[in-house]
Formats: structure tokens, C-alpha cells, sequence
């Protein structure tokens, strides 16, 4: 009898020692993942923050023309909101507190009496979303890991179209902004109308002071320069999400591979002193068997 | 020779950054060239080759698309200029191979979009490619 529970016990810990290849091998990958994304979002920098000047310049160069793009209206009856998620589980908390950030969100808006439309990044949010009574009207998925500048391009043009027609007044986004390696947070940002960054990057020139000259007219220059602006907006959330995702990927799996360990650990312990009682046991049968046969004599 | 601050940048990466002597490209008004103590000047660049010239020559950039601001840089006296590019690349890396292919490719796409009727967005994405391909090439024979 005792064997048998030795048996089980073997095979749990293969089970469990082959779960442990499995998540550490995935933690390494995310921790490689990393550093990459990282860099990209670096790389990213001196770009958004030149698009961030630029829209401050045209801004400060005609207040009324910027007014149409940049000002809150004073009446929201439809809004769109953009939820960045990741395409893979297996990464803690990253998907769910975006996602919940974001169903509080729309639940809120729609209190306000703004209808919502909803559009996601990232296989997780339609299914979310819809368990819940909120359809996703589109979502973007297959890049959440790596997105490139084109896929931002495509996504700031969807979610752009509605806004340009008159359809929404506002559009906002929830993402998971990466401060630093260990710090992430979900936030909740306005895309469009264009938010004024009220952190003026360190390496900004001081502002001009409207003798600044344009090319075409700033009204003109405004018009494309919003979808361009937003562009460089999605593209630094996605990168900012998926570097979010890996790190939060790598400490899930080095918690996963730590617990296995440890599980790991514990069943050995069951296993020897399974091992062990069978032992005594079989020497108690055969020293009272002994026992019996001489007395008997 | 007076010198300013040059810099191209894409999403992806600072592309080049440099001192120069000149910066030639084309807004939507026209052509126009920024020099070292240019007045602070933003605008659109459109689609085309963006030249910088420098002590050591002149470098191209095949841009596609754009803006560019000019304005004082932190250090007193000196212009910097900024070349922001959704996409954009030194013409010197240009694989003429690779963009004749894109061409082709982009060719056959608007061919079988403009049968499909009403796939425009496929179209416009087409259309979009052609023109890069072909200001690659452009920019590449020069």
C-alpha cells in the first residue's frame, strides 16, 4: 500500500519539475524581452518629445485654431476609449488591472451619459469585455508584444476617423505606462482632444514666444499634425505596454518557478518519509514473522 | 563656417545627428533651405529627399513625410534643427533590390484591389507602399 503512495508521489514532482523548466525557460525569454523594449521605448524619446514641441509651437503660434483641437468641449455625448492589453496571458496582474481600470472607466463615462465606444489591443480585452456587457467594436491584435510604428499608424487612423467626422469629442486611452523596471501604472490618458503635455520636457528650448514662423499656415499645419501627433502617442503607449508586459511576465514566471521549487521541495520531503514508513513496516513483518516461526518451534 | 545642430529622427531611432553647415528639403510650400541662425520656424516636410550638408559632405535621407522644427538650442548662439519622419532612411541604405520588389508588389496590389472593387482601405495601403518604393528608387539613383 505505501508503495503505491511513494508511485504518486514520484510522478507529482516530474509534473511538477517539468512545470518549473517550462516557467523559468519563460522567464528568461521575458527577461530578454526586457531590455529590448526597453531600449525601444528610449529610442522612441527623442521623437515623441520633438512631436511634443512641434504641437506646443503650432499651439502657441495660432490660440484659436488650437482651441478646435486641443480644448476640452464643454459637452461629451460620445467618447471613444482605447484599452491596451497584451496578447498572451501568463503575466500577473498586467492584462486584468488594465482592463479593469478600463471597465470602470466606460462605467463611468456612460453614469455621465456618454455612450462608449470600445476598442482594445491585445486577444485578452474582447472576451473580457464582452462577459461583462460591453462590446469591444474592434481590436487590434498579433503586435502587443513587438508593435511597430505602422501598427500604431493603423490603430491612431481607426480610432481618428470617428473623431474627425464629429461622431465622438473625445477619446481617451488606458494603458500601462512603464516608469521604470520596477514601477508600472495603469493611467488613463486623453488622446484626442491633443492633450497638452504640462511636463515640459527638460531639453525644451524655452518657448518662443509666437515669433515663430510657419510653413504652411499654422490652421493648415494643425489639421495634419494632429493625426500625426496622436500616431506618436499610440506608438509610445504600445511600447511603453509591452515592456510593461514582459516585466510583469518575468516576475509572474520567477514567482511561478520559485513556488515550484518550493512544491518541489515538500514533495520530496512526503516522498522519503513514504519511502521510509514502508520500510519500517516491511523490516516490523519480517522481524515478527522471525519472531513467530522461533517461538513456535 | 558657422555650424548648427542637425538631428533625423523616426519612432523607431535617432537616425543622424550631426553638426551641419545646411539643411535643403521641401514643405508643402515649397522648397527651402535652413541655415545656421535660420529664424524659429516649424513645418510639414512632404514626401521626398531631405539633403544635409556638412564640412565633411553631403548626406541624403529618403523621408517619407514629415515635419521639421527650427529653434534656438540650449546652448546660446546655436540653431538646432529637427527632422521628425514617420519613416525614413539614409539613401546610402537603400536596398534597391528590396524596393524594386516592394514595387512590384505594390503594383499587383492595386491591380487586384482596383478588380475587388471597394477594397479601399487595401488600396490606399497599396498606394501608400507604391510611393515609398518608388521614392526609395528615386532617392537611391541620385
Amino acid at each position: 500500500m505505501a508503495g503505491g503512495q511513494e508511485r504518486i508521489l514520484r510522478r507529482r514532482i516530474k509534473s511538477v519539475q517539468a512545470t518549473r523548466k517550462i516557467t523559468k525557460a519563460m522567464e528568461l525569454i521575458a527577461a530578454s524581452q526586457i531590455s529590448r523594449s526597453q531600449a525601444r521605448i528610449i529610442a522612441n524619446r527623442p521623437y515623441r518629445h520633438g512631436m511634443q514641441r512641434i504641437v506646443i509651437e503650432a499651439a502657441l503660434g495660432d490660440p484659436a485654431a488650437a482651441k478646435k483641437l486641443l480644448a476640452v468641449p464643454d459637452k461629451i455625448d460620445a467618447a471613444i476609449v482605447l484599452v491596451i492589453t497584451g496578447d498572451r496571458g501568463l503575466s500577473g496582474a498586467y492584462n486584468s488591472s488594465v482592463m479593469r481600470a478600463g471597465e470602470r472607466l466606460v462605467r463611468e463615462l456612460r453614469n455621465q451619459g456618454t455612450s462608449v465606444r470600445l476598442f482594445a489591443v491585445g486577444k485578452k480585452a474582447a472576451g473580457f469585455f464582452r462577459f461583462r456587457g460591453m462590446e469591444v467594436e474592434q481590436s487590434f491584435v498579433g503586435f502587443a508584444d513587438r508593435p511597430s510604428f505602422s501598427d500604431a499608424r493603423f490603430i491612431a487612423g481607426v480610432i481618428a476617423a470617428p473623431f474627425i467626422d464629429g461622431e465622438v469629442q473625445q477619446v481617451l486611452l488606458v494603458s500601462t505606462r512603464f516608469h521604470s523596471a520596477g514601477s508600472q501604472s495603469v493611467e488613463t490618458e486623453q488622446l484626442l482632444p491633443l492633450s497638452m503635455p504640462d511636463v515640459i520636457i527638460d531639453d525644451t528650448p524655452k518657448p518662443l514666444k509666437g515669433y515663430t514662423e510657419f510653413e504652411p499656415e499654422v490652421e493648415q499645419l494643425l489639421l495634419h499634425l494632429a493625426p500625426r501627433a496622436l500616431e506618436s502617442e499610440v506608438f509610445s503607449a504600445l511600447l511603453e505596454g509591452a515592456a510593461s508586459f514582459h516585466t510583469s511576465q518575468q516576475r509572474a514566471m520567477a514567482a511561478a518557478t520559485e513556488n515550484a521549487d518550493e512544491l518541489g521541495l515538500t514533495l520530496t520531503r512526503i516522498m522519503n518519509r513514504a519511502r521510509q514508513d514502508s520500510i519500517t513496516t516491511e523490516i516490523m513483518e519480517i522481524v515478527s514473522g522471525a519472531e513467530a516461526l522461533r517461538s513456535g518451534k | 563656417m558657422a555650424t548648427m545642430k542637425v538631428e533625423i529622427v523616426t519612432p523607431e531611432a535617432a537616425l543622424w545627428a550631426g553638426e551641419a553647415t545646411a539643411l535643403v528639403a521641401r514643405s508643402s510650400d515649397g522648397d527651402f533651405t535652413i541655415l545656421p541662425q535660420h529664424t524659429p520656424t516649424v513645418g510639414d516636410i512632404v514626401p521626398g529627399i531631405v539633403r544635409v550638408q556638412t564640412a565633411e559632405g553631403e548626406l541624403s535621407f529618403a523621408v517619407h513625410g514629415g515635419y521639421f522644427q527650427v529653434g534656438p538650442d540650449d546652448h546660446e548662439g546655436v540653431t538646432r534643427a529637427t527632422v521628425l519622419a514617420g519613416v525614413a532612411e539614409r539613401t546610402t541604405d537603400i536596398d534597391v533590390v528590396r524596393a524594386q520588389a516592394a514595387k512590384e508588389q505594390a503594383e499587383a496590389d492595386i491591380a487586384t484591389s482596383r478588380l475587388e472593387a471597394g477594397d479601399h482601405a487595401a488600396q490606399q495601403l497599396a498606394e501608400a507602399a507604391l510611393e515609398r518604393a518608388e521614392l526609395r528608387l528615386r532617392a537611391a539613383s541620385k
